[in-house]
């Protein structure tokens, strides 16, 4: 069954087109990488499948759910981690993990073995009693994908989720993710190459708003070491 | 409703967690209790003069009347001037509302999670009326302080209903600050923006009600129809009056369905 599906989806900003009649299908249960330049249409697309931001025009259907006509039955099945970690400085994380899980609806009795489950998984149980205004950057975004997780949602759509992490930081985020796969479809933005050759089996490549590439990683790089490097640049060319 | 609570604690537990709020609290208990003094300090006045003068009160002018009790010669005019403090205070707390999730970057996280923009609305807004109920409970005090020092001839030192209901009417128009306040705190990133624009609104309101005597018919009516202080000026005085209690409603609920206008609207631009 197809987890993410759209079609000829298009959003303008007044006059400059973002993205342009945009179609692909995601799989459930897939790792997918969703490549392109700065300034592609990558967060753009992020933000109307996740119900932020309407498209001027096409479809998006989540689990089968239209995301402009029934946005509360899809954005049921999504965790959203946005380019910047939405948390709040004055929360403790503890407080913010149980703030968003009331906000998605987790039943009452669960919240605190949920909020257990996601900070588990993501290393940050030590930390739940700190404020989140003052952790360090690699916990923020570890603290932003623990609010994705929580409620277990279907589809977890990462916006870049290893942006301005160091590298030992970055490698453990991208286990983490890993780790999702099965369980979850998992939707991850990145310009940085290395990281999707080690975790996703599909790619999609976007580039000024048009899909250039949609295929499994096998067939991109076509073996070598170095093809997935030379497909991007190449599609990606004026 | 859970999610509405949910916002409504959470934006309480923001704003006390953080300096401002408390910033606010000490100016209105600085100023109020400024004001209480002096008010009592005239009050003294009248009642040493009223003792003086041969004939008591019956032989002072009209306006000295209201210093016969404490209600009329302290405390409506305490509440009157409150409400004043209110409209300068109430900016620095509805300017966080919206004008905060945006620079967060958490708007994102209210708009991508399965609730309905009303509820967020709502949640923001019940926190907001949370903050001025918090502000304005600081002067409660004042009408205690009186009731167990002050003494009068029929018993009690102060007419309770009178006191009350002049409370309402000013956690009233705290409630209505509020609730412009938020409208204008959705429509911007920056909080000093918000808060100057929410402060201007308030002050062109106060000057409707001095324009309003120039002003030609039928414009006078309206103006004095929609000034605030002519208003509130029965609930102030403890009459029971409904006029003031449905305009004040319909404000509030007309910027809240604004506010909610306003946040739909931005997420198609």
């Amino acid at each position: 069954m197809a987890m993410i599906e759209v079609e000829n989806l298009t959003k303008k900003y007044r006059d400059r087109v973002a993205i342009d009649a945009l179609t692909f299908q995601i799989k459930e249960g897939e790792i997918v990488g969703f490549l392109g330049p700065n300034g592609a249409g990558k967060s753009t697309t992020m933000k109307i499948l996740t119900g932020f931001m309407p498209a001027t025009s096409g479809k998006a259907r989540v689990a089968g759910f239209d995301i402009f006509e029934k946005p509360l039955e899809a954005k049921r099945r999504i965790g959203y981690l946005p380019e910047t970690p939405p948390l709040y400085p004055e929360l403790t994380v503890r407080g913010y993990l149980h703030f968003v899980a009331e906000l998605k609806g987790v039943p009452r009795g669960k919240v605190k073995s949920e909020i257990d489950r996601v900070a588990g998984g993501t290393g940050i149980l030590p930390e739940l009693g700190r404020l989140t205004g003052v952790l360090s950057k690699g916990y923020r975004q570890r603290v932003g994908i623990a609010q994705a997780m929580l409620g277990n949602p279907a589809l977890l759509i990462l916006d870049e989720p290893t942006e301005g992490l160091d590298p030992r930081q970055r490698k453990e985020v991208l286990e983490l993710v890993k780790s999702l796969a099965g369980e979850h479809t998992v939707v991850l933005s990145t310009h940085i190459l290395s990281e999707v050759k080690a975790i996703c089996r599909q790619v999609l490549i976007i580039h000024r708003g048009k899909i250039v590439a949609d295929d499994s990683m096998a067939a991109i790089t076509g073996g070598k070491e170095t093809g997935l490097e030379d497909k991007f640049i190449q599609l990606t060319a004026e | 409703m859970r999610t509405i609570f949910a916002i409504f604690k959470k934006e309480l537990t923001s704003h006390l967690t953080t300096l401002w709020a408390w910033v606010v609290f000490t100016v209105m208990a600085l100023l109020s209790s400024a004001f209480f003094v002096l008010l009592l300090g005239g009050f003294k006045q009248a009642q040493d003069i009223a003792r003086e003068v041969p004939g008591g009160w019956s032989a002072l002018p009209a306006e000295a009347q209201q210093f016969r009790n404490l209600t009329d010669g302290v405390m409506i005019s305490l509440w009157g001037t409150i409400l004043v403090v209110t409209l300068f205070v109430a900016p620095f707390l509805s300017m966080r509302l919206f004008a905060e999730e945006r620079r967060n970057k958490t708007f994102e996280l209210l708009m991508t999670t399965p609730i309905r923009p009303i509820e967020i609305v709502l949640g923001k807004y019940l926190g907001a009326v949370g903050l001025i109920v918090c502000t304005l409970g600081v002067t409660i005090v004042f009408p205690i302080i009186l009731s167990i020092i002050g003494s009068s001839e029929s018993g009690s030192a102060l007419e309770w209903r009178t006191v009350l209901l002049g409370y309402f009417g000013l956690l009233l128009w705290g409630a209505t600050n509020m609730a412009i306040g938020m409208f204008i705190s959705s429509l911007t990133e920056s909080q000093m923006v918000a808060a100057f624009v929410s402060f201007a609104v308030a002050l062109l309101w106060m000057l409707v009600s001095s324009v309003a005597p120039r002003a030609e018919e039928p414009l006078r009516s309206v103006l004095n129809y929609l000034a605030f202080d002519s208003q509130l000026q029965n609930l102030i005085k403890g009459v029971l009056d409904l006029k003031p209690i449905v305009f004040f409603t319909s404000v509030i609920a007309f910027f809240v369905l604004l506010t909610h206008r306003s946040i739909e609207a931005q997420r198609w631009t």
